[in-house]
């Protein structure tokens, strides 16, 4: 091609190159919309993931657990604290003589800390009365 | 008589006329078209753009050129005026060649009726013409009829200033116009220069995210291994589900609780939650049946003892 070929169809060659341009730009457009996408996606769940896991360790092993735990036993009388075995993050408590009031103090107490309920048992006795078994560990 | 070279002295600018001598060339030229080459109008119109003047170009020539030939038009303002110049490019290109002036070196044309200040007193192209203006147009007039003791004016072509000069390329018609040319790249240029805007718009998003992930990660450094968040992930969430089950089925069993429907013993075992409940009498144990179903526990009533269930 010579000089004055490029002379003679120099509009259209302005022209082509500037569709070529646009298109490029749409090309680069589209990609960066499909690229986002994907990778959006993933860093979302990625941040979620993370949060999710932060949330939950926070809650069901924080240090503040054990102070939270003690709770259960200064909440009641002691003659009514049978037993109060706390060790480690390990925790095996009964309760004796409870109103139907206390035992709902107890177990809405033992519900609102983030601790794992491994057995919990209640007894209501001849005297309308309950007992409280549980153990709890965090 | 002095006859005038051909050639500037820089060998840029090129009389073209038919009496001209062959030329070798080593670099690109410019050349002047003299009268042989193009027919001139000039005419005083009521318009105000050149594109606008070209337009009506060929109908001013109809009564003056061949049909048959395609003619190419330029047109240029001259004082008041607008100067109408019409060509054949192939009839020159021709010319050219077999004076060995290939096309490729031929950079500008310019046509001679540009210099009609310049050659009021007559010059001499070769020994039979001469290059003079008469009544301000450029004409060839053979020296035959020149005076006998005619002054010729020497003239350096490169100390000329000349405008409006043509291309090769250019005199041939194009498919789009240099009108359309402009418009459609202003749109197209807009057009792509949007799409890389809103493309780097839309990448800076990404951007936003990634930082935020960068600052997790930053406070929790060990959750940047999948594996170890996965492993996490697997040990605390079936807690949370089950102690959150647990605490949702004791909340609901203290709603089946009433003055006349009392707990009697609730057990929770790893994977189960089992209660009974003592109710006053046969209606009272129907509706603690119904609500506890309507909570998902399995139910059975013994006499008025009601044992709700539930799997967790």
């Amino acid at each position: 091609m010579n000089i004055m070929t490029l002379q003679r169809y120099k509009n259209e060659l302005i022209l082509l190159l500037t569709i070529l341009f646009a298109l490029f730009a749409f090309l680069y457009k589209l990609s960066a919309n499909t690229d986002v996408q994907e990778n959006q996606l993933i860093i979302q769940n990625q941040v979620a993931e993370i949060n999710t896991i932060s949330n939950l360790k926070e809650q069901w092993s924080s240090k503040k657990i054990t102070n939270k735990v003690n709770s259960l036993k200064s909440i009641m009388p002691t003659l009514k604290v049978k037993t109060f075995n706390k060790k480690s993050k390990k925790l095996i408590a009964s309760y004796v003589d409870l109103t139907a009031n206390e035992l709902n103090t107890v177990t809405n107490k033992l519900i609102n800390i983030p601790v794992q309920i491994v057995t919990l048992d209640i007894n209501k006795n001849a005297k309308n009365q309950y007992t409280l078994e549980f153990t709890c560990k965090w | 008589m002095q006859t005038l070279s051909l050639m500037d002295k820089n060998n840029n600018r090129l009389f073209i006329h038919k009496e001209m001598e062959n030329v070798t060339l080593e670099h690109s030229v410019e050349i002047i078209l003299t009268p042989q080459f193009y027919t001139f109008i000039r005419e005083e119109l009521d318009v105000k753009f050149t594109y606008q003047a070209k337009q009506i170009a060929a109908s001013l020539f109809d009564d003056y050129l061949d049909n048959t030939i395609d003619y190419q038009y330029h047109v240029n303002k001259c004082n008041d005026k607008w100067c109408f110049f019409a060509y054949n490019i192939e009839e020159i290109d021709q010319f050219l060649e077999s004076k060995g002036i290939e096309k490729y070196r031929v950079s500008k044309i310019y046509f001679a009726q540009q210099l009609n200040e310049e050659v009021k007193e007559p010059i001499s192209l070769s020994e039979n013409n001469v290059l003079q203006t008469i009544d301000g147009i450029v004409t060839i007039i053979p020296t035959r009829l020149m005076e006998e003791n005619a002054y010729f004016k020497p003239m350096n072509l490169s100390e000329l200033k000349l405008n409006s000069g043509i291309t090769m390329g250019a005199s041939l018609d194009s498919f789009i116009s240099l009108k359309e040319t402009i418009i459609l790249s202003s749109l197209f240029i807009l057009l792509g220069t949007t799409f890389v805007v809103e493309g780097n718009r839309i990448k800076s998003s990404l951007f936003t995210e990634n930082q935020k992930l960068t600052e997790l990660l930053d406070e929790n450094p060990k959750y940047t291994s999948s594996m170890l968040r996965k492993s996490v992930l697997d040990k605390y969430a079936p807690i949370d589900k089950i102690e959150r089950e647990k605490r949702q089925s004791l909340k609901e069993i203290s709603k089946l609780l009433s003055s006349k429907s009392q707990l009697q013993s609730l057990n929770i075992q790893k994977d189960n939650i089992v209660a009974s409940i003592q109710t006053s009498d046969s209606t009272i144990s129907k509706q603690v049946v119904t609500h506890s179903k309507a909570k998902n526990f399995k139910s059975t009533n013994n006499g008025l003892v009601v044992k709700v269930e539930k799997k967790l």
